[in-house]
């Protein structure tokens, strides 16, 4: 890829509502110029779908009504299915901290839970491209 | 409410106030007199009746349950009818739930209201709720699922809050209680129910959210057919100033939606309720609720044109708010919730609903919600501030900060009001996206504090830490076990009566009546949600999903 080409983050909801940290990190990575596409609420297989139509280097899923384990666990074994195992997930939300590393331990690049700085959001975009 | 010779000499005494400040505040430097809320409303250091010359107590203020209701809408507030202590339960099936509500019932919650039923249009068994069934609310699949939510409840005697609007689970409540021979006309409560233009716009003849207005209008006289959601747009980070703005829009919009329907405004109103936050500024959301009320009643009364004094008054629900609980240091969230709640009932509740301490974690434990509930108690029993009616009403600040917030309320309204609802609803989004932006900016470089967040901050071990705090875990076999339900349901209906009863709604959805009664009778054959929205999907063509818990509303 080349250094020119803009970063581009597929953000997903894993249920609808109470939407607001979503759209916060969406206008945060922006400012930063980094290309969001808004997938809004998604199952794994669908997201895996969108971020291979898309192609899109960055997952964000967001996690607030289901259990992080099994949704991450899925969508992180379909990506490897599908042959795209090289797009990068953060998982941001609800996550009770005991999953943390349960969930970093299946490939997942950072969890993000609330009094996150946005900045440290871009960050590590950024920085794990 | 003060004569001029007496404002004469307190703004004489004033002068000699301001002489004194300024040699001190020279002492402190260039420190700033003038501050404002989150709202923008400026503050001062002090208020005196210099603010509040303008106010009559009789025609701006009022006897509380006496015109324009700034007091509160009963004659005796808390002396008479202790605010409903209504905390939100939803957890695994509906045995699961049924457990903790009961569980709390006994702690001393007084009112019913579960979030999770009904929001997801298909059966358990579809892979959409794989790692979900469970965990954001209670999952309902069919009339069976309610007959065991509410088994060992006693329907009657407490107030039902249906979180969401979903039609089939709003009908097997009924039926539930039909069930029991109870008198429909006796049965209390809420059902989360607001109309939203678009799709399927008010003057549409399917739209359901009419039909439930008005079916209960006619049916359930006791039963909050509308509860403006005002709560979860205020969460999104907009200002009290909006909420109180956006509230009444949305308010006033689905009265008149009804009202084109051909309901009359004396009809609708008395029933229509709101749904509303308590935040950190202590003082404006004291003012908040007061400006509310009162702003309400007028725009009723005059407005609107309603002749029924049950219709001028705003009766409300408070769940505190999520949006500044946090996961650094959680027990913080205790004290934060206390004051939230106490913001509330200062403001004249009629029922709260405090948020947990662990909410930024995990949904609540039995543990965690017992808390909320004793939150609720101790404020009730030991602060004694439930004795007195409005007890901040005439606080020269507070009735300022009412007076500002109900003025620019109205000027944020008549700006709603100028454009087409479809431009309204979408200016409302914006803004509030733009908010709750804006905030997070504002606590990221250390303008707005958090507590445990920007400021104070501790490692993980020093503080509680929050792997220490036992929290609600998810169940795989939740699913599971309702999957295996619904097939036992499926098993065991009568084949004959699912037909009949398929047929019956379609011709009732392709016949355009109000599809509530259908409704009670096709969810009594057993039918599941999933093979409802189906049959309704084949009379409407493709499914608007938003209808069923969109991102505007939080549900």
């Amino acid at each position: 890829m080349s250094n020119q080409k803009k970063i581009r983050v597929l953000l997903v909801m894993d249920s609808l509502g109470h939407s607001t940290g979503y759209y916060v990190v969406a206008k945060g990575l922006q400012e930063a110029g980094i290309e969001v596409v808004l997938g809004g609420y998604q199952i794994p297989r669908e997201i895996v779908d969108t971020a291979v139509e898309e192609d899109v280097d960055f997952i964000g899923y967001r996690i607030m009504d289901g259990a992080p384990d099994i949704l991450v666990g899925r969508l992180m074994s379909l990506l490897k299915e599908r042959g795209v195992p090289d797009i990068k997930v953060i998982v941001g939300g609800i996550i009770p901290p005991s999953m943390i590393s349960l969930i970093k331990g299946m490939g997942v690049r950072e969890v993000f839970t609330p009094g996150t700085r946005i900045q440290d959001i871009v960050s590590c975009v950024e920085d794990s491209k | 409410m003060f004569n001029e010779e007496v404002l004469a000499e307190i703004e004489q005494a004033k002068k000699e106030y301001e002489r004194l400040i300024e040699h001190i505040l020279k002492k402190y430097g260039e420190k700033e007199l003038e501050e404002t809320t989150v709202s923008g409303i400026p503050l001062k250091m002090v208020y005196t009746p210099l603010d509040i010359t303008k106010v009559d107590y009789l025609k701006d203020i009022g006897f509380p349950g006496v015109y324009p209701f700034t007091q509160g809408v009963t004659p005796t507030g808390y002396q008479t009818k202790e605010w409903t202590i209504r905390q939100v339960v939803g957890i695994g099936t509906a045995e699961e739930t049924n457990e903790r509500l009961k569980h709390l019932f006994e702690q001393g919650q007084t009112g019913f209201s579960v979030c999770g039923m009904g929001y997801d249009p298909y059966e358990s068994s579809d892979e959409r709720s794989l790692g979900m069934l469970g965990r954001g609310g209670v999952w309902i699949d069919s009339l069976a699922d309610i007959e065991t939510l509410f088994a060992g409840i006693d329907m009657e005697k407490i107030s039902i809050n249906q979180i969401g609007c979903s039609i089939p689970v709003f009908a097997m409540i009924l039926a539930e209680a039909q069930r029991r021979k109870i008198e429909l006309a006796k049965l209390r409560g809420t059902i989360q129910n607001c109309v939203i233009p678009g799709g399927e716009g008010p003057r549409f003849e399917g739209n359901g959210t009419i039909d439930i207005i008005e079916y209960c209008s006619k049916n359930l006289p006791l039963w909050n057919h509308t509860s403006i959601s005002v709560r979860n747009i205020r969460d999104q980070g907009v200002s009290a100033l909006q909420e109180i703005a956006f509230g009444l829009y949305l308010g006033l919009y689905t009265i008149k939606s009804a009202m084109a329907r051909g309901l009359g405004v004396d009809e609708v109103a008395p029933r229509v309720s709101f749904f509303l936050s308590a935040e950190n500024e202590f003082l404006e959301e004291v003012a908040k609720y007061r400006a509310m009320r009162r702003v309400w009643a007028r725009l009723m009364r005059e407005d609107m044109g309603a002749k029924d004094p049950r219709s001028w008054l705003m009766r409300f629900h408070v769940q505190t708010t999520a949006l500044n609980l946090t996961a650094q240091q959680p027990y913080n969230n205790l004290i934060r919730s206390t004051i939230h709640a106490l913001a509330a009932i200062l403001g004249g509740a009629q029922s709260l609903s405090v948020n947990s301490f662990d909410e930024a974690l995990a949904i609540p434990t039995e543990a965690s919600a017992t808390l909320s509930i004793r939150t609720q108690q101790i404020i009730f029993y030991e602060t004694g501030i439930a004795k007195v009616l409005d007890p901040l009403g005439g606080s020269y600040c507070v009735e300022t900060l009412t007076n500002q917030l109900e003025e620019q309320a109205r000027e944020i309204l008549d700006y709603l009001n100028r454009l087409s609802p479809e431009r309204a609803f979408r200016y409302m989004e914006e803004e509030a996206d733009e908010a709750g932006y804006q905030r997070q900016r504002a606590i990221d470089n250390g303008e707005r504090v958090l507590v445990g967040v920007n400021r104070f901050v501790m490692e993980e071990e020093e503080s509680v830490p929050a792997h220490s705090v036992k929290l609600q875990e998810y169940d795989p076999g939740w699913r599971d076990r309702q999957i295996a339900r619904l097939e036992k349901v499926k098993r065991e209906r009568d084949p004959k009566k699912v037909e009949a009863a398929k047929k019956m709604l379609a011709q009732a959805y392709r016949s355009r009546v109000n599809i509530i009664e259908p409704m009670i009778e096709a969810v009594k054959a057993y039918l599941s949600i999933g093979e409802i929205v189906q049959i309704r999907k084949e009379v409407f063509g493709s499914l608007d999903l938003s209808r069923f818990g969109g991102k505007f509303f939080g549900m």
